[in-house]
């Protein structure tokens, strides 16, 4: 099976670094595209093997909206958003604070409860990271 | 390569049947779209059935329940775009010369299954995270606000037309109109999305029977309608930062059905668009090359998109306003096409129409612009 052993496949999705997260992708050695998280194959060129990068802890929002009705695992109202990393790439997660997210601010990528209302989920792993406005103070060390 | 001909439709009323089974819907849906071809089941060659969340075997259930079995029939499954993806599929076995004729049907019955918002598949680390399919939709309507200046009220305008549509369709869903105002006053499901900018939870099935031109001219059927272009396409892996306003999954099947059919977008007199949400319509006519990019959301509100418009979109009301039986939708649009090529559509119909566009388009995978994407054109 092609590359099902590789260990991005699997490895925890992100690394802790003073506290912020920096989510784990996939950059093409040939034509630089970058997947998050990182795929078997690149998508842009059909090149196999992606090389292993860390994105910046920080990134910026593209656009965001605030859930009213979801599925019953998740306690609305909630706030998403799109953030586009220096990296060339963007991903959907969650924001936490109370102001409502704008287009084109700064965020911080963290560890947090998030939106999900399942009971004994431990605080890591893809569901539980999310972003917060750069500059918000953390609580300790871990966010 | 062989020409297709639409020769019968057939649809249920959508809207919630809780009484009544997908197989049910499906079987009188098929039924009806023979009698209106004028063929009997013994002369259907094979069928594809499209449905999203009925189970294994849908097509052998409905089509059984219809008294047709033995031939081959496929079960499509392509989010949204099932029931138009099964149009493609038998459109293709009759330009392959494979078949003569062919059923192209689509069910589904969502009443009781579902709570809450739909969402991308559980596996998919977007929907772990949150994602619905209304906050998509919500996301790419607040970069249309930001770059175009497009604002709450001309999209409830979007959602209050094709209510409006659905009065003068009995098959909808919706028998009432809305105001601007009421939609607008509708629960927040996704900010800046209203309940009422949010296509329903609907039971429902459509078919249609197609045909190749010889069989065409052995049965003499008059009513036949051209399918002038059939086209299906998959959603791009996304790579970079792409403006989410742009549908580049839509231009690429409508380029495609533009080239097949040999007509440009100015040749479309109507369309029947894939309108999940009232931003979602937007985003399609301009992805469609129907309207200019970043414009259609105004132009609605001049009236431009109604059926005494310039260019009529979802006259059936649309799915905000007939109702959203996800596998059947991509039928009931060429129905409705049909129909008013045929100068069928009773009080909504839009005088001397000979082109018609259907457009539907649905899913979501995380990394990818869209799941599938159909444009069929229709033409007398
Ligand atoms: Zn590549």
């Amino acid at each position: 099976m092609v590359g099902l052993d590789e260990a991005t496949v699997t490895k925890r999705p992100y690394e802790l670094e003073g506290g912020l997260v920096r989510l784990r992708a996939g950059r093409c050695p040939e034509c630089g595209a970058v997947f998050c998280p990182a795929r078997l194959v690149c998508d842009g060129c059909g090149h196999r093997g992606l090389d292993e990068i860390l994105l910046a802890p920080r990134g910026t929002i593209y656009t965001f909206t605030q859930v009213h009705q979801s599925t019953p695992e998740f306690a609305t109202p909630y706030d998403l958003v799109y953030v586009d990393f220096d990296e060339q790439v963007r991903v959907m997660l969650p924001c936490a604070g109370e102001e409502t997210p704008r287009i084109g601010e700064s965020v911080e990528i963290v560890l947090g409860r998030g939106p999900r209302l399942v009971e004994g989920e431990p605080e890591e792993g893809p569901q539980a990271v999310m972003v917060v406005k750069a500059g918000t103070e953390r609580s300790d060390g871990n966010g | 390569m062989d020409e297709v001909f639409v020769i019968g439709a057939g649809m249920t009323p959508f809207g919630k049947h809780p009484d009544t089974t997908a197989a049910e819907l499906g079987a009188s849906a098929m039924l009806e779209a023979l009698d209106d071809a004028g063929v009997a089941l013994k002369d259907i060659e094979a069928a594809w059935v499209g449905s999203v969340f009925q189970g294994m075997a849908m097509g052998q259930r409905a089509l059984g329940e219809g008294g047709l079995s033995g031939i081959p029939i496929t079960n499509v499954e392509n989010a949204c775009s099932s029931g138009s993806t099964a149009i493609w599929d038998a459109a293709l076995a009759i330009r392959a010369g494979a078949v003569d004729v062919a059923l192209a049907l689509g069910v589904e019955h969502l009443t009781g299954r579902f709570r809450g918002a739909f969402t991308p598949d559980e596996s998919d680390v977007e929907a772990q995270r949150g994602l619905t399919m209304p906050s998509v939709y919500a996301m790419r309507a607040q970069r249309h606000f930001a770059q175009y200046g497009t604002n709450s009220e001309q999209l409830a305008a979007i959602a209050a037309k094709n209510k409006r549509n659905a009065v003068a369709n009995p098959l909808a869903q919706f028998k009432k109109a809305v105001t601007v105002e009421e939609v607008l006053a509708s629960r927040l499901i996704a900010a800046p999305l209203h309940l009422q900018e949010c296509a329903p939870v609907s039971d429902g099935a459509a078919a249609v029977v197609l045909v190749s031109k010889r069989k065409r001219a052995e049965l003499g059927a008059s009513r036949a309608v051209r399918l002038a272009a059939s086209v299906l396409k998959s959603g791009r892996a996304e790579v970079g930062l792409k403006d989410m306003t742009v549908e580049d999954l839509t231009w690429r099947a409508a380029e495609a059905a533009y080239e097949q059919s040999g007509l440009a977008p100015s040749d479309v007199r109507f369309a029947e668009v894939h309108d999940c949400f009232s931003i979602a319509e937007a985003l399609r006519v301009e992805g469609l090359g129907l309207f200019p990019h970043g414009e259609y959301p105004g132009r609605v509100v001049k009236g431009e998109a109604d059926l005494d418009g310039r260019l009529p979109v979802n006259g059936s009301g649309g799915l905000l306003g007939k109702g959203h039986p996800l596998g059947a939708t991509g039928v009931a649009q060429v129905v409705e096409v049909v129909r008013q090529l045929r100068g069928e559509a009773g009080a909504r119909q839009i005088p001397g129409a000979r082109v018609g566009l259907a457009h539907c388009r649905g899913g979501k995978a995380q990394g990818v612009e869209g799941t599938a994407c159909t444009v069929n054109i229709l033409t007398v």
